[in-house]
């Protein structure tokens, strides 16, 4: 079709190659409609929740400023999702309180994917008694009960969002260190890996040009799985009073509501906004996340 | 199934429990330097009473005088006495323990109900049927417990007034034999409710996951080429594949909703493990939460060896190494 | 998975839901159908804690204190009225001539719940017994005390140094011939689970299932009688919405500690009354003083002038109203009892009403100025900004709403907080060691103010962290001490009662405490089952978990009073649950079908 074809470097291959991959990446995303959603779901909470000081004024979560608002009242005009037992707006909270969700979600996924991906990576790197020492300690934590070891550990530490950021990302980071290990030693026995160990390309090679490349996926994808979860946590967390009561999340909110006999009183507006916007969020990434992950997990790639 | 595959198991079991045991003891001596002291605050204590109560909770004398003191008594099946009432750990943890496993046990069986969805899910990718399961799983999956806890508190308990509160029985009851089934299950029904909605997701999800990976699997292409009808192929050789994962996040399910019912517990007024948590961690009672964390871990643990026996003995390329 | 195998395990699932669904419908059809037996008076107490032991020497909890009330009756009782003096177990007394010993006559015919005397032994050995191990609940009141048989219904309680709170004595009486055999030494009488449920008050326990309720039962040997009702259930609840809705329904027939929306709530209710049973508890914003010496309280709050601004920086009143709903009283003093006759009436110019103005003036005028303006003043000569560590308490349900609210305020006098969240170990640990600035916390004192007098005291200081005293004021005074010995021993009622609110007054004055109110027992119950429901004290007591909680004993079935739901809602229900598990066997055996279908292709 073209004249003739100037031979093109390697690198300039494989940035093609990638090019094009990325870009049947982006089709395959939006062939899911599903996905697609999820995805314009969680920009919108997340331009909402950057936007929050524009639509509400901070000040107005202290119940020092909410003195002349009424108690208590159903969701009108003047306040969307109605106020609570203090008069503070509920739709205010809502939106401060998404900043909150989704920074501890975000951080805590960070954290635990970090420490995992250092852990799965060098067992899986390395193999031997390395591996084996660190997939023993992985075993261990594995088993420690998860919400007992956080009720313990914030009752240690002091109260505050880094506190259950840490509870989270420490208990939770086994499951990504064992698949990120499983992926490693898969990339390891493949075929190419060992033509180019043959070859006599050395370990580190190996690692940047072979397993990086085929785990980064892997762990992009699985954090972007592991958000929901911390999300889910940090709202079981501040919901049994372990948050951070001067940084109210949205999981702060259920147990205000609890607490305050939203209940049995039935003011529904205190605990269902917050309670949605969790389940909406977690869904659109999990969608979002599955999406990704079937796009850049090379097992999963469709055939 | 190799003796030596289930012995490596067993072995490395043994040494994951050994390794709790140790964490469990050092955990609660570094969370609280004063524990007597704490636990026991505003009673006015003399000086001679509190060297006694740190007898008595094994808190005096040197780390390594308490670390043998605090084995030894394990291994006698002894877990201590509660700091707040004085009954055994073991009696007060056992009290708590049949509530739970009722509770957990019914919801598990019901969110199971979510492996059969994801089978067939997974065996016709991208059908309606698929699309519907997929994505009614993953809304149960994002709803968080304490949320729909209270939405069913508030609507059929507070609102509808179809089921109690909380609580195991009606109070003062007496009842046996069936009567007292039924009041039980009844108290049952909305917690049991909740914990089967909240997990049945997960089930869902790794049955279908598991059911795609295993259609990838050479073996199924050969299945087909050797003429086998559609869901024959299904039934006889992916199923049985696809049931590892699925057994293994069962064993790991049961382990984990055991300690982590907290908060439904705690909702419902259920008397079982996760409620008594929650009430020792405040004090804290640290004998019976050192005796929970123990029976937690020691579950897992168990539930994990399980998974892990089943596997070698359902997947043959298993138990060989 | 083999067709049998299958099929097995679909059968069993579909067994289960089948099994599940069905017990649901029939449990709420038993249950609608249940209805208590003619001659079997129950009465269901709704509580959030559950006893921690039954063991008077071990137990401390308040439901704890509750059961006792019920099941040991008291040498001395008190009137449920103002807490004055009455015969309980002993009909008379006098006093020897120098007012350091007292005789007891015992009623004639005293038994215990199991047909056993009730002696003056059993008296004797109870106060000895507690003074020489020293029974925790005991052994403030019998640590002086000497007493001894004088005859079966004779006995001498003698005491080391005059004690005002004589010829009140009303520590629990517990059975000796049940308990001597298990109190070799006082480790061995902490083990005894004291499940025994012999007693000498009205009602005795009978059975505990831990975490969930316990059970009392009517004592036919009690001295004043048979209770008219039967039995007494004490129901544990750990959400209190939960607790709400079940005295809604009448599961429960009284509520102990409501959350306060839901009180509010309840007010409106026909058939349920209300109650903000007051105890003499208050809460209050807390100061270090720095007097123990350790730790490194900002040196603003030692001057009298900055914490007297900070008090008049509060509006109590607003607080009051929009935190505390005025469940409670808006008192400005130390509450130091439940009975009242010890409250002093403050002067109109030793108050510290509300007023920023007033505050910002004084806080000006001692040099307190904002040199760099951004709001926060510095100390005198330019120093350390007032930024103040505020220590929220996290196990507190207001917690958060006090803290919004004083943070403005003070933030309006030019002082600025950093909040930190804590539990109450960790506060207690903070107190110890002396690292904080401000916090609020409560008090509940008992009947006689000595012990909450005591608490203030220089002794109580803490100025070791391993061994910590009461004193979290951090303050004390010489002079208050110097009062706190005289009342201690003052044997004349009014003067003690003068020189009791003297001291309450100075400490208003002097000490590092803004009380900011008084809070209440929220409780509520039904007026459709029971009646005779006692207010101790009156008028302004809550009904039970009292002091001596004479409700119980006072309390009458009313004639036809309906019992819980009808049958015939529980046979609709039974009927709708009926078509959802057919409608669920129904689909599995369609799913079944479909499958099979599917495998005939």
């Amino acid at each position: 079709m073209t004249d003739l074809q100037v031979p093109r470097s390697g690198r300039a291959v494989a940035w093609d190659r990638r090019r094009a991959s990325l870009a049947g990446a982006w089709r395959g995303l939006g062939n899911d409609r599903l996905a697609l959603l999820g995805f314009i779901v969680l920009l919108l909470f997340t331009l909402m929740a950057f936007a929050a000081p524009l639509l509400s004024d901070k000040s107005s979560l202290s119940a020092a400023n909410t003195g002349d608002n009424p108690v208590w009242s159903p969701p009108s005009w003047e306040f969307l999702f109605g106020t609570d037992h203090l008069g503070h707006s509920v739709a205010a909270q809502f939106l401060w309180g998404s900043r909150i969700s989704l920074f501890v979600g975000l951080m805590a996924t960070l954290l635990q994917v970090g420490i995992g991906s250092l852990v799965g990576l060098t067992a899986g790197f390395f193999g031997g008694w390395v591996d084996a020492v660190l997939m023993r300690i992985t075993d261990w934590f594995l088993v420690i009960p998860f919400l007992p070891l956080a009720i313990v550990l914030a009752a240690v530490l002091q109260r505050g969002l880094w506190t259950i950021i840490l509870v989270i990302g420490v208990t939770s980071w086994p499951s990504t260190a064992r698949l990120l290990r499983a992926q490693v030693l898969t990339v390891r026995q493949r075929l190419y890996v060992d033509r180019a160990r043959s070859l006599g390309a050395g370990r580190i090679h190996v690692m940047r040009r072979h397993v990086l490349p085929n785990v980064t996926p892997l762990i992009l994808a699985s954090t972007t799985l592991a958000v929901p979860i911390s999300i889910l946590t940090e709202t079981t967390l501040s919901f049994l009073g372990l948050g951070d009561p001067t940084a109210t999340s949205w999981g702060g909110m259920l147990n205000a509501a609890k607490d305050n006999s939203a209940i049995s009183g039935g003011r529904w507006w205190a605990y269902m906004p917050p309670g949605l916007g969790i389940v909406f969020v977690v869904l659109a990434v999990t969608l979002f996340g599955r999406a990704l992950e079937e796009i850049l997990d090379p097992r999963l790639r469709e055939r | 199934m190799r003796l030596r595959f289930v012995i490596m198991k067993v072995a490395g079991a043994l040494s994951t429990l050994a390794f709790v045991v140790v964490f469990n003891f050092f955990l609660f001596r570094i969370v609280n330097e004063n524990t007597v002291e704490s636990m026991f605050r505003g009673r006015n204590l003399s000086a001679s009473q509190i060297a006694r109560l740190e007898r008595q909770f094994n808190l005096d004398g040197s780390k390594w005088e308490q670390f043998t003191a605090y084995v030894g008594q394990l291994l006698h099946g002894n877990l201590g006495v509660s700091m707040k009432d004085f009954r055994p750990v073991a009696t007060v943890v056992g009290e708590a323990l049949w509530p739970t496993i009722l509770l957990v046990g019914t919801s598990t069986l019901l969110a199971m109900t979510g492996i059969f969805l994801g089978f067939r899910a997974g065996w016709r990718r991208r059908s309606r049927y698929d699309v519907g399961v997929t994505t009614f799983s993953m809304f149960t999956y994002s709803m968080p417990d304490a949320w729909l806890s209270m939405v069913f508190l508030g609507l059929f308990a507070s609102g509808l007034g179809l089921f109690p509160t909380g609580g195991l029985e009606d109070s003062g009851s007496n009842l046996t034999g069936l009567s007292q089934f039924l009041d039980q299950a009844h108290h049952m029904s909305l917690p049991a409710m909740v914990l089967a909605i909240a997990y049945i997701g997960e089930y869902t999800i790794v049955a279908r996951s598991a059911m795609i990976d295993t259609l990838r699997e050479d073996y199924l292409q050969l299945a087909r080429a050797k003429g086998l009808t559609d869901s024959n192929v299904r039934r006889k050789h992916a199923q049985p594949n696809a049931r590892l994962p699925v057994v293994s996040l069962s064993a790991l399910n049961f382990g984990f909703v055991l300690s982590g019912a907290i908060v439904v517990e705690t909702i419902f007024s259920w008397p079982g493990l996760g409620q008594l948590t929650r009430n020792a961690a405040t004090g804290p009672d640290f004998p019976v939460l050192q005796g929970l964390f123990l029976l937690f871990s020691a579950s897992l643990i168990f539930a994990n060896l399980v998974a892990d026996l089943l596997y070698g003995r359902i997947d043959p390329r298993v138990n060989g190494r | 998975m083999s067709t049998s195998l299958r099929r097995r395990v679909l059968l069993g699932v579909a067994a289960a839901t089948a099994a599940l669904g069905s017990t649901v419908v029939g449990s709420v059809v038993v249950s609608g159908a249940q209805t208590s037996a003619a001659d079997d008076v129950t009465l269901t107490v709704g509580l959030l804690q559950d006893v921690d032991s039954p063991n008077v020497t071990v137990g401390y909890t308040v439901a704890a204190y509750e059961l006792w009330n019920l099941q040991y009756a008291t040498l001395t009782d008190k009137a449920a009225d103002d807490f004055s003096i009455i015969p309980g177990l002993a009909e008379s007394w006098e006093a020897s001539a120098d007012g350091l010993a007292y005789t007891y006559h015992l009623r004639d015919g005293l038994k215990w719940s199991d047909g056993e005397p009730l002696t003056a032994d059993d008296v004797v050995w109870t106060i000895n017994t507690s003074r020489e191990q020293e029974w925790t609940n005991h052994f403030a009141t019998t640590a002086n005390l000497t007493a001894t048989v004088v005859d079966d219904r004779t006995l001498t309680i003698a005491t080391a140094v005059p004690d005002p709170k004589l010829p009140t004595m009303d520590v629990y009486i517990v059975p000796k011939h049940i308990w001597e055999s298990h109190a070799g030494t006082v480790d061995d009488l902490a083990a005894y689970d004291a499940l025994d449920g012999v007693g000498s008050g009205p009602f005795t326990l009978t059975e505990r299932k831990a975490n969930q309720e316990w059970t009392m039962v009517a004592n036919p040997n009690y001295w004043k009688g048979t209770p008219a009702i039967s039995q007494v259930v004490f129901r544990v609840f750990s959400d209190g919405d939960a607790m709400v809705t079940a005295l809604r329904s009448g599961e429960i027939d009284v509520a102990h500690l409501v959350p306060s929306q839901a009180f509010d709530d309840l007010k409106s209710e026909a058939d349920i009354v209300t109650v903000a049973g007051a105890q003499g508890g208050f809460t209050e914003l807390a100061m270090n003083g720095m007097a123990g010496g350790l730790g490194d309280g900002h040196p603003a709050l030692q001057d009298i002038n900055v914490r007297h601004a900070i008090a008049r920086a509060i509006d109590r009143e607003a607080l009051f109203d929009r935190v505390v709903k005025r469940q409670g009283e808006l008192i400005d003093t130390l509450g130091v009892s439940p009975d009242s006759v010890w409250t002093p009436t403050l002067l109109a110019d030793q108050k510290l009403g509300y007023d920023p103005a007033a505050a910002n003036a004084a806080l000006d005028a001692a040099g307190y100025l904002d040199v760099d303006g951004n709001g926060i003043r510095e100390m005198p000569g330019g120093g350390d900004e007032l930024k103040f560590r505020y220590a929220e308490r996290s196990d507190s349900v207001n917690g958060a709403a006090l803290r919004e609210l004083i943070e403005g305020w003070l933030s309006e006098i030019g002082i600025a907080l950093d909040v930190s969240v804590f539990d109450d170990t960790q506060l207690g640990q903070q107190l110890y060691d002396g690292t904080y600035d401000l916090f609020v916390w409560g008090w509940t004192p008992f009947v006689d103010p000595d012990p909450m007098l005591s608490y203030f005291t220089c002794a109580q200081l803490t100025t070791d962290a391993a061994s910590p005293g009461y004193n979290d004021a951090n303050w004390c005074s010489p002079e208050y001490d110097a009062m706190y010995t005289q009342q201690n021993q003052e044997l004349d009622r009014a003067k003690r009662v003068e020189i009791v609110k003297k001291m309450i007054t100075l400490f208003y004055t002097e000490s590092t405490y803004v009380v900011l109110y008084h809070d209440s027992d929220t409780q509520a119950y039904r007026t459709d089952r029971f009646t005779g429901w006692t207010q101790q004290p009156k008028g302004t007591g809550p009904v039970v978990f009292s002091n001596t909680s004479p409700s119980y004993f006072n309390l009458k079935p009313i004639e036809g009073a309906s019992s819980g739901d009808s049958s015939s809602t529980g046979l609709l229900i039974g009927i709708i649950g009926g078509v959802l598990v057919l409608l669920v066997i129904g689909g599995v055996f369609i799913a079944r079908s479909r499958s099979t279908a599917d495998e005939r292709e």
